[in-house]
Formats: C-alpha cells, sequence, structure tokens
C-alpha cells in the first residue's frame, strides 16, 4: 500500500512541481475558463438576439435565424473554429483565443437560442394576458412576467449548455492555443506518464463542472420556489 | 359606463359576433348566458380589446377604445378580468401576485401597496395564505386571489370569464359568496356564466347571447321564467331536463340511476321522490324491454323534467315500435306488480302512438 502511495506521491512531484509545471496548469486552466465565460457571455447575447428573430413577426427574419441555428447547430464547433481561423481570420492578426471566443459564442449562442425559445414558448400565455389587463404593456409584461419564469423553465437545459461549452472548449488547442486540456498533454509527454497528466486533466474539469451545478444551485435556491 | 354599438367579430369564414349593441350601467351586474360556442367569451374579451373587433365601438366611460390613439394599457388598469384558469404568476407568492401591479404601474411603495394587499386578502378570507404559491392553495383560493389581485388595481369594471367553471361546487360557492360581495360594493360587473342560480339571484340583469348575437335580454325573472322568445325558452328549460337513451337490452342502469340521482338533487327533489322516479322507471323501462324489444334492439330515450322547487316531476318515455300501452289492458293483470306499482305512485299517466312511435308521460 505504501509503495502506490509513494509512487502517487512521486508522479504528483514529478507532473506538477518539477519546473513549476503548476504555474502552467494554472495558466491553461485560466485560458479554458476565460474561453468559455467570454464564449457563455456573448453566446448568451448573441442567442436573446437570434431567439428574438426567430420568433419576430417578419416571415423573413425569421427563415435568417432558422437557418442560422440549423447551420450552427448542426456542424462541429470544432470545424467552426478551424474554418475561422483557417480561413476567415487566415490573414489578420488577430489572438486566437478570440477567435475561439468567437466561434464558442457562435456555437452556444445557436444552442442557447432555442433554448431560450422553448422556455419562452412554454410561459403561459395567460398569465401574460393577465398582467396586461392589470395595465401592464406588451414589453413590461414580458419583464415582469414571462422572463423569470422562462429562465426557471430554461435553467437546467443552460446549466448542461454550460458545461457542454466548457467541455467543448477543450478542442482549442487545434489552433495553437494552450488551454488546461492542451497543457496537461503537453506535461504528459513531457513526463512519460500520460495517464497520470490526463487524469489530473479529467478532475479539472470535473472541479469546473461541480463549479458550475454549484453556482446554479445557489442561483436557484435564492430564487424560491417555482 | 359601457356603451357597445354595431360591435361584429370574426375568426376568418366564422362570424363569431355581428352587430352588437349593449349597455352597462355604473354599479350594474349583467351575466351572459347561453350555449357554448356562441361568442360569450369573445364578446367579453372584446370589451377589454383582448379581441379586436372588425368593426364596431367600445366607449368606456365615455371613450371608444377601439381608436388606435387610446391607450389601452391605461384603460385596462380601471377593468379587472378574472378567467376560468386562475392564471395566478407561478413564479410569485400569494402576496407579491396582488402588489405587483400596484407597484409596477402605480408606482406605489411596497408597504403601502402589502397593507393594501392585505386589506383584500381579510376580504377574500385569505389572509393566512398570503406568503403560499399559487400552486399550493386549492382552485377556488387560487380564484379568490385571482380577484383580490384584481381589486388592488382598484378596478371600476371586472368581468368574470366563467371563474367558476373548473371548480367543484363547494369551491364555486366560495368563489360566488366573493363575487356576492363585490355587486354589494358597487362595482359594475360582467359575468359569463354557467351558475344560472348566480345569474338569477344576483344579476341585474341577464344577456342570453346565440346566434352571433344578443338574442335576447332582460331581468333574471324575464329571462328564466318567462322567456319569450324560442332559443331562450329551449336553453332555460333544457336546464332542468334531464336526457337519456338507450339502444341495448345490457344498458347500465346502476351509471343511469346514479345520474337520475345527481340531476334530481341539483333540483331539490326529494330523496323520497327520487327513490320513485327510479323505480317508476326501471319497471316501465323492463316492462317496455319485455314486450316491444324481445326480438328487435332497443330503441328507448326519456326526459325527466324537474321544475325548481317541489313541483310535479314528469317522466316522458318515447319508444320506437307498434302502438303499446303498458296501461292499456282492458282487463288490469293484478299478477304484473311492476305496473301496479307505478299505476298507484304516478298522479296521471297518458300515452299515445304515432306512426310507430309511442309517447308515455307518467307524472309523480
Amino acid at each position: 500500500m505504501g509503495e502506490y502511495f509513494e509512487a502517487i506521491i512521486h508522479s504528483f512531484y514529478n507532473n506538477l512541481i518539477v519546473g513549476n509545471a503548476y504555474l502552467i496548469v494554472i495558466k491553461g486552466l485560466g485560458i479554458t475558463l476565460l474561453i468559455s465565460a467570454l464564449g457563455l457571455l456573448f453566446g448568451t447575447i448573441f442567442g436573446g438576439v437570434l431567439c428574438f428573430l426567430r420568433m419576430a413577426a417578419s416571415k423573413w427574419l425569421k427563415a435568417v435565424a432558422k437557418l442560422v441555428i440549423a447551420v450552427l447547430r448542426g456542424s462541429p464547433v470544432l470545424l467552426l473554429l478551424m474554418i475561422l481561423y483557417y480561413v476567415v481570420f487566415a490573414n489578420s492578426r488577430i489572438d486566437p483565443v478570440i477567435i475561439a471566443v468567437i466561434a464558442f459564442a457562435l456555437n452556444s449562442g445557436a444552442h442557447i437560442s432555442e433554448v431560450m425559445r422553448s422556455a419562452l414558448e412554454a410561459v403561459d400565455k395567460k398569465q401574460i394576458e393577465a398582467a396586461r389587463m392589470l395595465g401592464f404593456s406588451g414589453p413590461k409584461a414580458f419583464v415582469a412576467i414571462a422572463l423569470p419564469q422562462a429562465g426557471k423553465i430554461a435553467r437546467p437545459v443552460y446549466q448542461s449548455a454550460v458545461i457542454n461549452l466548457v467541455q467543448w472548449t477543450s478542442v482549442v488547442g487545434y489552433v495553437t492555443i494552450t488551454d488546461l486540456t492542451r497543457t496537461v498533454n503537453n506535461i504528459g509527454a513531457r513526463t512519460g506518464e500520460p495517464f497520470f497528466a490526463l487524469f489530473l486533466g479529467v478532475l479539472f474539469y470535473l472541479g469546473i463542472s461541480y463549479a458550475v451545478y454549484a453556482l446554479f444551485s445557489i442561483g436557484s435556491k435564492r430564487e424560491g420556489a417555482i | 359606463m359601457i356603451t357597445i354599438s354595431g360591435l361584429s367579430k370574426h375568426f376568418g369564414n366564422l362570424v363569431v359576433l355581428k352587430d352588437i349593441n349593449f349597455q352597462v350601467r355604473k354599479g350594474e351586474c349583467v351575466a351572459i348566458i347561453g350555449p357554448s360556442g356562441t361568442g360569450k367569451s369573445v364578446f367579453l374579451r372584446s370589451i377589454a380589446m383582448l379581441e379586436v373587433p372588425e368593426s364596431g365601438s367600445i366607449c368606456i366611460k365615455g371613450t371608444d377604445i377601439t381608436q388606435k390613439s387610446v391607450d389601452i394599457n391605461k384603460i385596462r388598469e380601471k377593468m379587472g378580468m378574472v378567467y376560468q384558469g386562475f392564471h395566478l404568476f407561478s413564479h410569485l407568492n400569494v402576496l407579491d401576485n396582488i402588489t405587483l401591479a400596484p407597484r409596477k404601474i402605480r408606482k406605489q411603495p411596497k408597504a403601502e401597496a402589502e397593507k393594501k394587499a392585505r386589506e383584500l386578502l381579510a376580504l377574500v378570507g385569505l389572509s393566512e395564505k398570503a406568503d403560499c404559491y399559487p400552486h399550493q392553495i386549492s382552485g377556488g383560493q387560487q380564484q379568490r386571489i385571482a380577484i383580490a389581485r384584481c381589486l388592488a388595481m382598484e378596478p371600476e369594471i371586472m368581468l368574470f370569464d366563467e371563474p367558476t367553471s373548473a371548480l367543484d361546487p363547494t369551491m364555486s360557492r366560495e368563489v360566488l359568496s366573493i363575487m356576492r360581495k363585490l355587486t354589494r360594493m358597487g362595482l359594475t360587473m360582467i359575468v359569463v356564466t354557467h351558475e344560472m342560480s348566480f345569474a338569477r339571484e344576483v344579476a341585474d340583469r341577464v344577456v342570453y347571447l346565440d346566434e352571433g348575437g344578443i338574442y335576447e335580454e332582460g331581468t333574471p325573472d324575464e329571462i328564466f321564467d318567462h322567456p319569450r322568445r324560442d332559443k331562450t325558452r329551449t336553453f332555460i328549460r333544457r336546464l332542468n331536463v334531464f336526457n337519456y337513451e338507450i339502444h341495448s337490452t345490457t344498458f347500465d342502469m346502476v351509471t343511469m340511476n346514479a345520474q337520475i340521482e345527481v340531476f334530481c338533487q341539483k333540483y331539490q327533489v326529494k330523496q323520497q321522490k327520487i327513490y320513485h322516479i327510479q323505480l317508476v322507471l326501471e319497471e316501465m323501462l323492463v316492462e317496455i324491454l319485455r314486450r316491444c324489444y324481445a326480438v328487435v334492439s332497443p330503441d328507448i330515450a326519456f326526459t325527466i323534467e324537474c321544475p325548481s322547487g317541489d313541483g310535479e316531476v314528469s317522466i316522458s318515455i318515447q319508444y320506437a315500435g307498434s302502438s303499446f300501452d303498458p296501461f292499456g289492458e282492458t282487463t288490469p293483470d293484478e299478477d304484473n306488480l311492476g305496473i301496479t306499482l307505478v299505476r298507484n305512485m304516478a298522479k296521471a299517466t297518458s300515452h299515445y302512438a304515432e306512426k310507430d312511435l309511442n309517447t308515455l308521460i307518467i307524472k309523480l
């Protein structure tokens, strides 16, 4: 038993401490979190816009939004990332991290817009009408009634969209970004202990996922009952 | 208070309302009754411009609200609408449901809005439910909260769209008693309802809607006791008539008897009399089935007509086939106990046959 324990300590030292490797891991983690957070922020904004267009009265806007959503949702985010990096921004000097943020914003935005739409459609229309009858204008009723209720309905699906997004950022290594996945892969290659390093990576992603769950559950507790 | 003239509404080719002229005075309570699908709800909803009419004008306190230039939100602040399905704001507790509009629309301070809300909760008898969420309270309670929610905006007009249709009798009573209170408070009320007793006792005026318009209107006495026009008469009459058809010798007599009991109880028929009605029907049906439908499958329909109060109940049985009068035997068959029983119980019996249709009427 003691031997195994010693071996683990040794691997830990070898992989994370030697040459201040932990600093590199923290940096990689930072990149992953940065791309995820910005991707989510812009993705949510973009999703809101798409959702608005998708539910718009105009046939044309609706059709365009539908097409954009279908294309973005129907193609792998890695291909989108590579197209942006190797084709669209090939001759520009834009930081690849920004390109990654754009790619993930587009991809998650399409998913999030559908989450928003289905949540808004699930809100009891008569409650909105009841608000209108109390003197609320359309936009005011939307903010006071539809939005909070749709938020609640959307939360679980939105949460998994967030976790999906975080995990999919692990492909940014393809466009020269050194994120968490790329970092642990590099360390594994250097120390010759890929299992330990990659497993460590898994633990990190697991940690992020649980942090996301925790954030969402705090939010839901604060807002109370259904 | 409300003056509607030339109001028309159609959905596609379906004309729902045509050329309706209608007035409601301040403080009046008007009940709208009629068969389903005659546009009662559409009519009510158009008074609040929730349905936009194709033509006509709706004047609320002198303002024609069909005009584009009118701020409909301002008008609606002075109107309350109570729905069949309650539609409380499901993400807010009872107190917040009531205070939401006063705070957001009338910019009342929180404390003031809550004080008023608690008064209203006391009015509808639900003070202790202030912190509950809508799904935690019963339908009747939800509807009383929905009424309180409207009252918080101090409306002058209250519109009710079948407020008790989704409720069981006890809960309906709760809601109806609150509505009675409102009439005493001098609110102008328009109530689309199937609760005829409410329409009769509480409404100042009853409007019977049919054929896309106001078919007949009058005081509750006029409409319920002396309807002038055919369809009104049929509608009112059908309220206290029970129909049943039998097309099989193995029909479900238990269910039939249960339905008869429920129906009769609604009209305060004494339990003793209900037993008599059931007994008479059983005996007569058995006799008719035995004599007329031994080989062919039966085709019998009967109706029970109850006057409100303790009047004479009339049972009429119609059955196809050659003329057969169960009471018509020249030498009464004393062994046929059933027939003898009915003969002794009934105040009067009569039978006539026309072509291939027998009609038997028994008064109890």
